[in-house]
């Protein structure tokens, strides 16, 4: 079973087709990325993974459900993280409660529980609360946990965010440019951290990416989208060395340049 | 300056005691400002708190006037906000503010207990109001509609009104009025399940005007629902409520040594009721907050999208907020109905949802001693100051034209102030942490 089966997928905004009859499998346990020139359409089939768009054609398969057209709430409970591109914390609540947040599906408390806090709703919020804890210790959060994430520097916000969608125990992850703004050792840091996501937890990761030398490092196979379809797909090797990426990347006739 | 304070109060104490009069509590209030806005260190604050307390409330006893109870408010306020004071010592006083100082001050003034009832009210429902809008971020401003569903709720049953057209021995027993309590909590969440069902879909404006129009064809219906079957008696409202049965009460407070009459008996009962009310709401919105349901109200509200990506869904969230605000309302609609033993259209108008909003917003939005000032605030502001104030202006100026009488601009100054807040303080009197970092953001 694939852990995600997308078949000519298809989005249009009026006139631009911003996903093209795009068709892609995610193995289990495999990091995948998803490159392409800016407004290849990357964060929409993103958007078209989640539920935030409805794809106008085309079916998406999630560890074989059809989750085609469902709300996003419906496909995060399907095991479905993500983060954002631009940084989408809840920026006036607290680290941990980011955390807790993204608990939501994990905390059984029905309402009047809640209402009247009764011992099954303490309960259930102090088991929360200590996993959430446990969860920014292995991202090494902890010791930010009471302060508003909208006062974290840049790269411990994305890396909250990165939590947050971990909090969800999704068997799939998706990234978008989970490395943009950091420097190199950074990066570093988050290449390490991705695999010991995928290693330790076992969680199927697809990544956005426009730092190339960590696509190339930290994918087993990567597709290539221009102007909303696919136009490649393949190793890092077999990606790196194919003529219509390069010219997709360089303009036309930097292939035969580069050959 | 320690000293300062504590004899500025000890001062006042004395004036409200020889020679209580609108002039020596004002300088109360100033001695007041003296403690809560210098630099003091805690144990002169608190005793000088403590001072004024009793102060105020012998100023009450003896003379009756209402600045007095602004008095009791301000330092209510200063109790929960000013740092560095005993916890013990802070719900210490507030208890005897509340239990001991209200009533003794309205045993010598009865409208302080109408005050001190209209405020409660107001104030359980702008708690309320602040689930929708502080947390959930919901723009209502049809939010009377549900207080009228309440009302109606109890109103109907609780007099011959139910006659119109059901078979039975109507009115209901006041003592029914406590069932109607829970009974109003279902009809008012149903109502806003019905409202909330098509407005909820909408966003920012477009919700606020939804709700509003929904909320005035509430009050519209009840309006004109008196044919061709009479079920509101349209604008002439329902009277006589029934009120529950309070023997019990006197009985209480006889063994208690406190013998009421009938004027004040009803009075001191249904206070009693609306501090009880208040606090459970306050139980209920602290709970709330601190849960899952109050998390993911806030998350909405901070970014739907990312929220939805968490596996929040979407309207039944909004909803769930909706009902929780409106059961809220509900409540306090019957205690309103009870109360005043009549009920009409006219309390629940587009004003009155603007009112509390507004209180919501003056005390600070999703901050819950915010809501409970800003219900005080405008309340007393309404009822008293500007009355007294124009009553004030008819007797030293009887020459004024009758058209530029104060408490026929009870709007424009209302409108002042919150025109004057959003300029000088937009995160509202007692801000919420959350709110004060959305607003330093902006």
């Amino acid at each position: 079973m694939k852990a995600l089966e997308v078949t000519q997928a298809t989005k249009r905004f009026g006139g631009l087709v911003a996903v093209n009859d795009v068709s892609l499998s995610v193995n289990q346990g495999e990091i995948f990325s998803v490159i392409g020139p800016n407004g290849a359409g990357k964060t929409t089939f993103f958007n078209l993974l989640t539920g935030i768009y409805p794809p106008d054609e085309g079916r998406i398969l999630l560890f074989g459900k059809d989750v085609t057209g469902l709300p996003p709430d419906r496909i995060a409970k399907e095991g479905v993280g993500r983060t954002f591109q631009n940084i989408r914390l809840f920026g006036a609540m607290t680290v941990l409660e980011n955390l807790l947040v993204g608990m939501h599906i994990h905390i059984h408390v029905p309402y009047f529980h809640a209402v009247f806090r009764t011992p099954l709703a303490r309960r259930e919020e102090k088991r929360a609360e200590e996993e959430a804890k446990r969860l920014l210790e292995y991202v090494s959060l902890l010791h930010r946990k009471d302060e508003l994430a909208k006062n974290l520097p840049y790269g411990e916000q994305r890396k909250l965010e990165i939590a947050r969608a971990l909090a969800l125990k999704p068997r799939l992850l998706l990234l978008d440019e989970p490395a943009a703004g950091m420097n190199p050792k950074e990066t570093e840091e988050l290449q390490a951290f991705i695999q010991k996501l995928r290693d330790e937890l076992g969680i199927t990761i697809v990544l956005i990416e426009h730092d190339m030398r960590l696509v190339m490092r930290i994918s087993d196979r990567i597709a290539v989208l221009e102007y909303g379809s696919k136009i490649a797909e393949g190793s890092p090797e077999e990606v790196r060395t194919n003529p219509r990426v390069i010219e997709a990347y360089l303009g036309k006739g930097a292939a035969g340049g580069a050959a | 300056m320690n000293a300062l304070s504590s004899l500025l109060s000890l001062a006042y104490l004395g004036l409200a005691f020889l020679a209580p009069s609108p002039v020596s509590h004002l300088f109360g209030l100033a001695a007041l400002g003296v403690t809560a806005f210098l630099r003091l260190s805690p144990t002169w604050r608190t005793l000088s708190l403590a001072l004024l307390t009793l102060a105020f409330t012998v100023g009450l006893m003896r003379s009756g006037n209402t600045l007095g109870l602004i008095g009791l408010v301000g330092i209510l306020v200063a109790l929960t906000t000013l740092p560095r004071i005993p916890t013990g010592i802070r719900v210490l006083l507030a208890l005897a503010i509340l239990l001991l100082s209200v009533p003794l001050a309205g045993f010598a003034n009865t409208f302080v207990f109408e005050l001190g009832i209209q405020i409660g009210i107001y104030a359980a429902m702008a708690l309320g109001l602040n689930v929708v809008v502080g947390m959930a971020g919901l723009l209502d401003l049809g939010y009377a509609a549900f207080f009228a569903v309440g009302a109606y709720t109890w109103a109907i049953f609780g007099s011959e009104q139910a006659k119109n057209f059901l078979q039975g021995n109507f009115p209901l027993p006041g003592e029914y009025m406590y069932l109607f309590m829970g009974i109003a909590i279902v009809t008012t969440a149903l109502t806003g399940l019905l409202i909330g069902l098509p407005a909820l879909r909408l966003r920012g404006d477009y919700l606020a005007i939804v709700t509003l129009g929904l909320g005035e064809v509430v009050r519209i219906l009840a309006n004109n629902l008196d044919h061709p079957i009479n079920f509101t008696n349209g604008p002439q409202g329902i009277t006589p409520v029934q009120r529950p049965p309070i023997d019990w009460f006197r009985q209480l407070m006889a063994t208690l040594g406190v013998h009421l009459d009938r004027t004040t008996d009803y009075q001191l009962f249904f206070y009693f009721l609306v501090l009880l009310m208040i606090g459970l709401v306050v139980l209920v919105n602290v709970n709330l907050a601190n849960s899952r349901f109050g998390r993911a109200w806030v998350a909405i509200r901070e970014d739907e999208v990312a929220a939805r990506s968490m596996g929040i869904p979407l309207l039944p969230t909004k909803l769930l907020a909706f009902m929780t605000g409106a059961a809220f309302s509900g409540v306090m609609g019957v205690i309103f109905a009870a109360q005043r033993t009549f009920v009409s259209p006219e309390s629940f108008t587009l004003l009155a949802s603007i009112t509390i909003l507004g209180m919501v917003i003056l005390g600070g939005m999703g901050s819950i001693p915010g809501a409970i000032l800003g219900a005080a605030a405008l309340t007393i502001l309404n009822l008293d100051v500007l009355k007294t104030f124009s009553e004030f202006v008819r007797i030293s100026l009887p020459q004024i034209p009758n058209q530029v009488d104060p408490a026929k601009y009870e709007r424009l100054v209302f409108g002042l102030i919150l025109v004057l807040m959003m300029i000088f303080r937009p995160e509202g009197l007692i801000p919420e942490k959350r709110h004060r970092a959305e607003m330093e953001e902006a």
